[in-house]
C-alpha cells in the first residue's frame, strides 16, 4: 500500500525522465519506450485505483520539502487515479492507431521527437489530474500548451503551422488570465496549496471582505481555463488545430487535452474555491449557457462542413458544451454527469479521429466528402468504428452516448428552474443535429463505391477476405486499437453502474 | 407456455437473418427470395407460439444500469400489435419481391426491411420505457436507408426529414422518461400505470412528461404537428411506404402511445387533465386535417399518406378518451385500418409498377384493365369509408359508440371530426373508384401506358386482404371481444 | 304486435342487420316495385338512344336491390346500410353519358348524398347508445332514463339527422345535387331518382322520426319548428327556382324539390292528417314526376330539344306526350279531380289541425302560392306546345310522336293518374290507418 503512494509523482516524473531519453534513441526505440511507460503507468495507475476501491483513504503528498503555503502537494483518490487511467489508456490506443501516420505525416527522422512531445503532454495531463496546488497547476498548465503545439507541428505543412500559431495565442491567453487569477488568488489568501486557499476563501465570504477581487478571481479562472478547453465562444482556434493534425494527435488533442484542462477547473471549483462558495455562483450560469451554445452552434457548424476532420472538430466543440452544461447547472449531480461525458467523450472521439485517418488513407490520403465516398467498405474496421461512433453519439442505448445522455438529463431534471428547460432543450436540438451530420457521413461513407459490383452489392465473402489480406500484415495495431476502442464503447454503454460509481464516490471525497 | 428465451429469439431472428443477407451476397433473386421468406416465417412462427402460449413474466435480456435494463414480455397489449405484424409481414414480403424485381441493391434492401420485422417486434414486445425507447430509435435508424434507397434528390431530402423527426421525437421521449422516472414513476410497464403503485406525482411534472412521451413517440403515429414526414416518405418504394407506413411504423406509434398511456401513466392520473385535452384536441384536429389534405391532394400516394394520418388520430382519439371503450376501439381501429390501408397502397404500388402513373387523375380506366387490382382496391375503400358490414364501419362504429357513452365537449368533438373526415374519405376514395371503372367520354384508351393485373406475389396479397375486409368486419365482434379481454386489467 | 325480424347477421351483441315486413315498409315496397317496373319498360325501349346498356340495367337493377333492403330494414343500421349502397349504385346512373357535365354533377351527388349520410349515421349512434331497442318501433325507442338530462343535446342530434337525409329528400341547404344531377341522367334515370330516390330520404325520414325518437319527444319543441320552416323555404324556393329554369329537365329537378318537401312538410306536422296526406303525396307525386321526367324523355328522344323554348309548337307532332303532360300538370298543381289535389287538401288540413303557430295558416298559404307557380312553370309548357301562336313557324324537322312503348308508358301513367285521382279517398283511408298505428 505504501508503495502505492508513490504512483501519482511516478506518472509524472517517468514520462519526464522517458522523454528526455528519447532525445537519443531512434523512432523505434523511442516508440517502444514511450508504449512501455504508458502500459505501466497503466497498470499502477490501475492498482492505485483498485486500492482505492478497496477502501483506502484518498491521501495527499508532498513533493520536495517545502510545506505550505507555497510548497507543492499531490493528491490521489479514486476520480483522481480513474481520470489517469483513462488518460493513459485512451493515449496508448491513439499512439497505436495513429502510428502509420506518424511515419508519413512526420518523416522518421522525427519521430522521436513527436514522442519526446507526446511523454511531456502525458505528464503534464497527469500533473493537472493529480496536483493539488495551484503553483504546479501552472507549472504543468504552460507545458501542457507547449506540448500540443509540438504534436501539431510536428506534422510539417502550412496549415499545422498556422493552426497552432492560433492555438498558442489563444491558449497563452488562458493561461495568462488563469496565471492573474491565481496572483490574486495569492494576494488574497496568502496560500498556494488547494486546501488552504479553500479555508481562507471560506473566511472570506463569510467575513464579507474582498467580495469583488474574489469574484474576479472566480472569473479569471474559468475563463482562462474555458479559453483552453474551447468552450464557445472561446473554440475557434481548435477545428483548424484538430484537423490539420496527424491523426493520433488529433485524437489526443480532442480526447485529452481539452478533457485535462476540465478536469482541472472542476478542482478548483471544489477544492480551491469550495462547493459552498460555487453553488448558485453566476459563473456556473454563464458556464451553462456558454455550454448550450457550444452544443447547438458547434453542431450547427458541423453539419456545414465538407471535411471530415473539421466536422469531427466542430462535433467536439458541441461535445464539450454538454460537459460545460453539466458543470453549469451547479449540482453533484450535474458535475458527475461532466465527468462521464469527460470519459465517453474521451473514448468515442479518439476512436472517430483514428478511424477518420483510416478512411483518408483508403481515399488516397484526402479528406474532403468527395473522396471519402465509399470508404466505409473499403476500410472496414474504420467504418465499424464510424457506426459504433455514430450511435454513440446520438445516443442510443448500449453505446457510451446513451450514458452521457442519461446522466446529463438526470441531472438537468434535478434542477427545477429554468436550467431544467434550457439544457434540455438544448440537448433535444443537438441530438437532433449530431444525428443529421453524423448520419450523413454514414451514408456517404458506405454509398457509392468506385467500384460498384454488379447490382451494386456488397459481396460479403469474397470482399471481407480480401480486406483481410490486404490489411492484416500491416496494420494490426491499428485494427487492435480500433476494436479496442469500440470495446471499451460497449462496455462503458453496458456496465457504465462500474464508471458512474467511480465517479460519484470520487465527488465526495474530492475536497 | 414457451419458455421467456424465446422472446428474445423471435426478436433477433429476422435482425441476424437481414444482416447476414448483404454479407452472403446473394447473386440470384429467387434464392434471396426464399431465405427472405424463411426467415420472416419462422419469426412469424415463432411470434405466434409466443402469442399462443405466452411466457410469463418479463425475460430481461441485459443490463444497461442498475436501475435500467432491456427487457421484453409478451401480453395482451403486445399480443393485439404482434398479431397484427406478424400476419401482415410475410404477405408484405411477398408482394416486395415482385414489387422490388426491377429495382437495384435488392441485398442491402431486403437486409433493412427484414430487420425492420425484429425491431417492431422488440417494440411491440417491450417490458419498459426505455427498451421501447431503443427499439424505436434502431426502427428510424433502419428504416431510413430504405427511405433513401432510390437515392434520388426526393428521396434524400425525405430521408432527412424523417430523421429530424424521428430523433426529435426520440430525442424529447427520452427527456420525458426520464423526467417522469426521476420524479417517481416506474420504468416498467404495469397494467394501470401509476394507479397500480401509490405514486403521488406533481401534476405539472405528469403532464410535462406525458406530452414529452406522447408527442415523441407520437412523432411516430404523425399526429399534427409531427406529421409532415410522412406524405413525403411516399418517394420510397411501395412495399416500404405500405407496411413500414401503414402498418409497422405508425402503427408502433400508436401502439407507444397506448402503452404509455396505460401501463406508465394509467388511465385514472390522466383523466380529466389537460394534457388529455392537449393531446385530444391535437388528435381531433388531425383527424380533419388529415381528411381534407388527402382530398385535394392529385399524388396517389401521398393522399394514401395523408388519409394514413387522420386515420392515425382516430385510433389515437380512442386511446386517449381513456375508457376502456376507447381503448378498445381504438386498437380495433389499429388492426383493421392497417389491413385496409396496406391494400389500398399496394394497389398504389401495383398500378405504378405496372404502368409508372403516379398521380389519380392518370387512372381513368384502369379498372378495367386491372379488374382484380381495382376490385380489391374497391373493397378496401368502401371498408375505409364506412360502409357496413366492412370492418371500417366496425371499427368506426365502435370508435363513436365510445365517444357517445364517455360523453363530454372532447368526445363531441371527436366524434364531429370523424364524421366530417368520413365524408371526406369517401369523396378521395370514391373518386378513384369512380374514375378508374367510368372514364369520361373522349378518354382514349390507345395512347396511355399498358397495364394489367400484376403476378401472383402481388395478387395474393390483395386477394387475401380483400377477403379480410370482408370477414374481419363480420367478425369484428369476437374481435373486439378478444381485444377487451387482452386489455383487462389496465384500468384500476 | 309486431312479429320478430329476421336477423341476416349479428355485428355485435347490439347492432344487427335485420328485417321485417311491415306495412309502412311494404307499401314503399309496392311503390318503388311499380314504378321501377314502368320505368324500366320505357328503359328499354329508350335504350336506343344510349350506349353501355349493359352497364345502365345492372346498376339500374342494382339500385331496386338496395331499395328492397331499404324498405324492409328493421332497424336504423341496416336502413342506413342499404341506403349508403342505393347512393353508390345510383351515382354510375348519374355519371351514364360520361360528359364531364355529368361527371361534376355526379360527384356533386355523391357529396351531398354522402354528408347526408354521415349526419344519418351521426343519428345511428346516438340513438344506439340512448335506446330500449335498436329495432323501429312506433312511438321512437329512446330509453327515458339514458336520455335523462340530453334531451337537448337528442333533438339536435334529431334536427342533423333528418336534415342528412333530407339532402336525398331534396331538402334546403343540402339540395344543390338535385338540379345538377338531373338533367344530365338519362331519363329514365331521372325518372326514378325523383320519383322513387328522393322518397327513400322520406322513408328514412319518417323512420327516423317516427320509429327512433318518436313524434312525442320531437312535438312542440324548435326542432319541429325549424323543420318546418325549411321545408316550407324549400317549397317556395323550389318553385321559384323551377319558375325561372328554362332548360326542361333541370325545372322537373326544382320542382321535385320543391314537391317533396310538401311530404317533409306534412312529416313534420307530427299528426296523423298530415302523415296521411304526405303519403299519399308520396304516391302521387312519384307518378306525376315520374310521368313528367319521362315525357321529357320522349321529346328527349325524338327530338334532341332541351329548353323549354324550344318547345313551342311540339304538340303537333307529339300531341300524345304533351297531352299526357298536360294531365301530369294538372295533377301536379293541384286540380282535382287528378291525383294530387287529394294530397294537398290533406296536408293543408292536417297543418290547419296541428295549432302550430304560426305555421298552421302560414303552410297552407304557402301551398297555394306554391300551387299557382307550378302552374306558372308547367302550364305555359303545354299551352305553347298546343297553341304557339300565329309568329310561329315550325322549325326543324317532324320527326313524328315518340316510339309506342315510350308513350304507352306515359300514358299508362296519365290513366293512374286520373283514376288515383278519383279513387284518392280510399288510399287516403288507407293511409290514415297506418298512421293510427303508428302514433301511439
Amino acid at each position: 500500500m505504501n508503495l502505492l503512494y508513490n504512483v501519482p509523482a511516478f506518472s509524472i516524473l517517468l514520462p519526464m525522465l522517458a522523454g528526455v531519453i528519447c532525445l537519443v534513441l531512434p523512432a523505434r526505440a523511442s516508440r517502444r519506450l514511450s508504449n512501455t511507460v504508458i502500459v505501466v503507468l497503466a497498470l499502477l495507475s490501475f492498482l492505485l485505483l483498485n486500492s482505492f476501491l478497496d477502501g483506502a483513504p484518498t491521501f495527499t503528498y508532498r513533493m520536495g520539502h517545502y510545506g505550505a503555503p507555497i510548497g507543492n502537494e499531490i493528491r490521489a483518490g479514486e476520480l483522481e487515479s480513474a481520470m489517469a487511467m483513462m488518460f493513459l489508456v485512451v493515449m496508448m490506443l491513439s499512439l497505436m492507431g495513429g502510428r502509420n501516420h506518424l511515419r508519413s505525416d512526420i518523416g522518421r527522422s522525427k519521430v522521436n521527437l513527436y514522442y519526446i512531445s507526446v511523454l511531456f503532454l502525458l505528464s503534464s495531463m497527469l500533473a493537472l489530474t493529480y496536483t493539488n496546488d495551484l503553483f504546479t497547476a501552472y507549472v504543468f498548465v504552460e507545458i501542457n500548451t507547449v506540448t500540443a503545439c509540438g504534436i501539431i507541428i510536428s506534422k510539417e505543412d502550412g496549415y499545422t503551422l498556422a493552426a497552432s500559431m492560433r492555438y498558442l495565442i489563444m491558449s497563452l491567453l488562458g493561461s495568462g488570465l488563469f496565471l492573474i487569477g491565481i496572483c490574486l488568488v495569492y494576494g488574497l489568501t496568502g496560500h498556494l496549496l488547494m486546501p488552504n486557499i479553500q479555508e481562507a476563501v471560506n473566511q472570506l465570504v463569510q467575513n464579507g471582505h474582498y467580495q469583488a477581487p474574489l469574484q474576479v478571481t472566480i472569473a479569471l479562472f474559468a475563463v482562462g481555463l474555458a479559453l483552453k478547453s474551447a468552450l464557445w465562444p472561446f473554440h475557434s482556434w481548435l477545428p483548424d488545430a484538430h484537423s490539420s493534425a496527424s491523426a493520433a494527435s488529433s485524437a489526443i488533442l480532442s480526447g485529452l487535452v481539452l478533457k485535462s484542462f476540465i478536469f482541472l477547473m472542476i478542482k478548483i471549483f471544489f477544492r480551491t474555491v469550495g462547493p459552498d462558495v460555487m453553488t448558485g455562483h453566476a459563473i456556473l450560469n454563464l458556464l451553462l449557457v456558454f455550454g448550450v451554445l457550444g452544443m447547438l452552434l458547434g453542431s450547427v457548424n458541423a453539419l456545414f462542413e465538407k471535411d471530415i476532420k473539421r466536422m469531427l472538430a466542430f462535433s467536439s466543440v458541441s461535445q464539450i458544451g454538454y460537459i460545460f452544461c453539466g458543470i453549469g447547472l451547479g449540482t453533484i449531480a450535474g458535475v458527475s454527469a461532466a465527468l462521464v461525458q469527460v470519459v465517453v467523450h474521451a473514448v468515442t472521439k479518439a476512436m472517430l479521429f483514428i478511424a477518420a485517418g483510416g478512411l483518408m488513407d483508403a481515399s488516397g490520403g484526402r479528406k474532403d466528402f468527395d473522396a471519402l465516398q465509399g470508404a466505409g467498405k473499403r476500410d472496414i474496421v474504420a467504418g465499424a468504428a464510424f457506426v459504433v461512433g455514430t450511435m454513440s453519439m446520438i445516443g442510443l442505448p448500449f453505446f457510451a452516448g446513451f450514458i452521457t445522455k442519461l446522466t446529463l438529463v438526470t441531472a438537468a431534471a434535478g434542477t427545477h428552474d429554468w436550467r431544467t428547460y434550457v439544457s434540455l432543450a438544448a440537448i433535444v436540438v443537438s441530438t437532433i443535429l449530431t444525428a443529421i451530420y453524423y448520419i450523413r457521413v454514414l451514408s456517404l461513407l458506405f454509398g457509392r463505391n468506385g467500384s460498384e459490383e454488379q447490382d451494386g452489392e456488397v459481396r460479403g465473402r469474397r470482399f471481407l477476405s480480401a480486406y483481410l489480406r490486404r490489411h492484416l500484415s500491416m496494420d494490426t495495431e491499428y485494427i487492435l486499437a480500433i476494436l479496442a476502442f469500440i470495446g471499451i464503447n460497449l462496455w462503458i454503454g453496458l456496465r457504465s453502474d462500474d464508471l458512474v460509481d467511480i465517479i460519484n464516490a470520487g465527488l465526495a471525497t474530492f475536497q | 407456455m414457451m419458455s421467456g428465451y424465446w422472446i428474445p429469439i423471435a426478436i433477433f431472428l429476422p435482425i441476424l437473418g437481414g444482416v447476414l443477407i448483404p454479407l452472403i451476397g446473394f447473386s440470384r433473386a429467387k434464392t434471396r427470395e426464399i431465405y427472405v421468406l424463411s426467415v420472416v416465417l419462422a419469426t412469424s412462427l415463432l411470434t405466434a407460439g409466443l402469442m399462443i402460449a405466452p411466457p410469463e413474466g418479463a425475460v430481461s435480456v441485459v443490463s444497461i444500469t442498475r436501475t435500467i435494463d432491456i427487457a421484453f414480455y409478451v401480453d395482451g397489449l403486445g399480443t393485439v400489435f404482434g398479431v397484427l405484424v406478424t400476419f401482415l409481414w410475410p404477405l408484405a414480403t411477398l408482394y416486395a419481391f415482385e414489387y422490388m424485381a426491377h429495382e437495384h441493391r435488392r441485398n442491402t434492401f431486403f437486409a433493412y426491411y427484414t430487420m425492420t420485422y425484429g425491431l417492431t417486434l422488440g417494440i411491440a414486445f417491450s417490458a419498459n420505457l426505455i427498451t421501447m425507447y431503443l427499439f424505436c430509435e434502431l426502427l428510424t435508424l433502419v428504416t431510413l436507408p430504405l427511405i433513401t434507397h432510390t437515392r434520388t434528390k426526393a428521396a434524400y431530402v425525405a430521408g432527412v426529414k424523417y430523421l429530424i423527426y424521428f430523433v426529435a421525437g426520440a430525442t424529447a421521449a427520452f427527456v420525458g422518461i426520464i423526467l417522469f422516472f426521476v420524479n417517481g414513476g416506474g420504468l416498467d410497464f404495469v397494467p394501470g400505470g401509476l394507479s397500480a403503485g401509490t405514486v403521488d406525482m406533481a401534476p405539472g411534472i405528469l403532464g410535462a412528461s406525458f406530452l414529452l412521451m406522447f408527442f415523441g413517440f407520437g412523432a411516430k403515429a404523425a399526429i399534427f404537428p409531427v406529421q409532415d414526414w410522412l406524405p413525403s416518405a411516399g418517394v420510397a418504394p411501395t412495399p416500404v411506404t405500405a407496411l413500414l407506413h401503414a402498418v409497422a411504423v405508425v402503427k408502433s406509434g400508436v401502439f407507444a402511445i397506448a402503452r404509455l398511456t396505460y401501463y406508465s401513466f394509467g388511465a385514472a392520473p390522466l383523466e380529466g387533465t389537460l394534457v388529455q385535452k392537449i393531446a385530444l384536441s391535437f388528435a381531433i384536429f388531425t383527424i380533419l386535417y388529415g381528411a381534407i389534405m388527402a382530398w385535394k391532394e392529385v399524388h396517389f400516394k401521398r393522399r394514401l399518406a395523408y388519409s394514413t394520418i387522420s386515420n392515425l388520430s382516430y385510433m389515437i382519439f380512442g386511446i386517449l378518451l381513456l375508457t376502456p371503450a376507447g381503448l378498445v376501439a381504438g386498437l380495433l381501429h389499429m388492426l383493421f385500418h392497417g389491413i385496409m390501408k396496406i391494400a389500398l397502397f399496394f394497389v398504389a404500388g401495383a398500378v405504378a409498377c405496372q404502368s409508372g402513373l403516379h398521380y389519380v387523375t392518370d387512372l381513368r380506366g384502369y379498372g378495367r384493365r386491372m379488374p382484380r387490382t381495382f376490385a380489391a382496391f374497391t373493397m378496401a375503400s368502401l371498408s375505409l369509408m364506412g360502409v357496413a358490414p366492412l370492418c371500417g364501419f366496425m371499427s368506426k362504429w365502435y370508435l363513436a359508440q365510445a365517444a357517445v357513452a364517455r360523453g363530454g365537449v372532447y368526445a363531441y368533438l371527436g366524434l364531429g371530426a370523424l364524421l366530417v373526415a368520413a365524408v371526406f374519405t369517401a369523396i378521395y376514395l370514391l373518386t378513384i373508384v369512380l374514375r378508374a371503372y367510368f372514364p369520361q367520354k373522349g378518354y382514349e384508351a390507345a395512347g396511355r401506358p399498358e397495364a394489367k393485373d400484376p403476378g401472383l406475389y402481388m395478387q395474393i396479397p390483395l386477394g387475401i386482404f380483400a377477403l379480410a375486409v370482408v370477414l374481419l368486419g363480420l367478425f369484428a365482434w369476437p374481435v373486439a371481444e378478444w381485444i377487451r379481454s387482452a386489455v383487462a386489467g389496465t384500468f384500476i | 304486435m309486431q312479429e320478430a325480424p329476421f336477423v341476416l347477421l349479428m355485428l355485435t351483441d347490439s347492432l344487427t342487420l335485420a328485417f321485417r315486413a311491415d306495412v309502412l315498409g311494404l307499401a314503399f315496397l309496392t311503390l318503388a316495385l311499380l314504378m321501377w317496373t314502368a320505368v324500366g319498360i320505357y328503359a328499354l325501349r329508350y335504350k336506343d338512344h344510349q350506349e353501355n346498356n349493359g352497364r345502365f340495367f345492372a346498376f339500374y337493377l342494382l339500385t331496386l336491390v338496395m331499395l328492397v333492403g331499404l324498405s324492409l330494414a328493421a332497424n336504423y343500421v341496416t336502413m342506413y346500410l342499404f341506403f349508403e349502397m342505393m347512393t353508390l349504385c345510383s351515382v354510375p346512373l348519374v355519371l351514364h353519358n360520361g360528359s364531364a357535365e355529368a361527371s361534376s354533377a355526379a360527384k356533386k351527388y355523391l357529396f351531398y348524398s354522402i354528408f347526408g349520410a354521415t349526419l344519418g349515421l351521426l343519428g345511428l349512434f346516438f340513438i344506439h347508445a340512448y335506446s330500449i331497442s335498436s329495432d323501429f318501433l312506433p312511438g321512437g325507442v329512446l330509453d327515458a332514463a339514458k336520455i335523462a338530462g340530453n334531451e337537448e343535446m337528442l333533438r339536435t342530434i334529431a334536427f342533423l339527422a333528418v336534415m342528412g337525409f333530407g339532402a336525398k329528400a331534396g331538402l334546403f341547404p343540402l339540395h344543390a345535387w338535385l338540379p345538377a344531377a338531373h338533367p344530365v341522367a338519362p331519363s329514365p334515370a331521372s325518372a326514378v331518382l325523383s320519383g322513387v330516390i328522393t322518397k327513400a330520404g322520406v322513408f328514412c325520414i319518417i323512420r327516423v322520426i317516427y320509429f327512433q325518437f318518436g313524434a312525442a319527444f320531437l312535438r312542440d319543441t324548435w326542432v319541429q319548428r325549424s323543420w318546418i320552416a325549411v321545408a316550407l323555404l324549400t317549397i317556395l324556393m323550389g318553385s321559384l327556382m323551377a319558375f325561372r329554369e328554362k332548360r326542361l329537365k333541370t325545372r322537373l329537378a326544382y320542382s321535385t324539390v320543391s314537391q317533396v318537401s310538401y311530404i317533409l312538410l306534412g312529416l313534420f306536422f307530427l299528426n296523423e292528417a298530415a302523415f296521411a296526406g304526405a303519403l299519399l303525396h308520396v304516391l302521387y307525386h312519384s307518378i306525376l314526376k315520374d310521368g313528367l321526367f319521362l315525357s321529357a324523355g320522349n321529346i328527349l328522344y325524338q327530338t334532341h330539344l332541351e329548353n323549354v323554348e324550344e318547345l313551342k309548337g311540339l304538340g303537333r307532332q307529339m300531341p300524345r306526350t304533351l297531352g299526357c303532360f298536360a294531365i301530369f300538370s294538372l295533377g301536379l298543381t293541384g286540380i282535382p279531380p287528378f291525383a294530387g289535389f287529394l294530397s294537398k287538401w290533406e296536408l293543408a288540413a292536417g297543418a290547419l289541425s296541428s295549432g302550430l303557430l304560426p305555421y298552421a295558416w302560414l303552410a297552407p298559404a304557402v301551398l297555394l302560392i306554391s300551387a299557382m307557380l307550378t302552374a306558372g312553370y308547367l302550364f305555359p309548357i303545354v299551352i305553347h306546345g298546343f297553341f304557339p301562336g300565329r309568329a310561329y313557324r315550325s322549325e326543324g324537322p317532324d320527326t313524328g310522336e315518340a316510339p309506342v312503348a315510350m308513350v304507352g308508358v306515359v300514358g299508362a301513367l296519365a290513366a293512374a293518374t286520373v283514376v288515383l285521382g278519383l279513387f284518392g279517398a280510399p288510399i287516403l283511408k288507407f293511409f290514415l290507418d297506418l298512421a293510427g298505428t303508428i302514433f301511439l
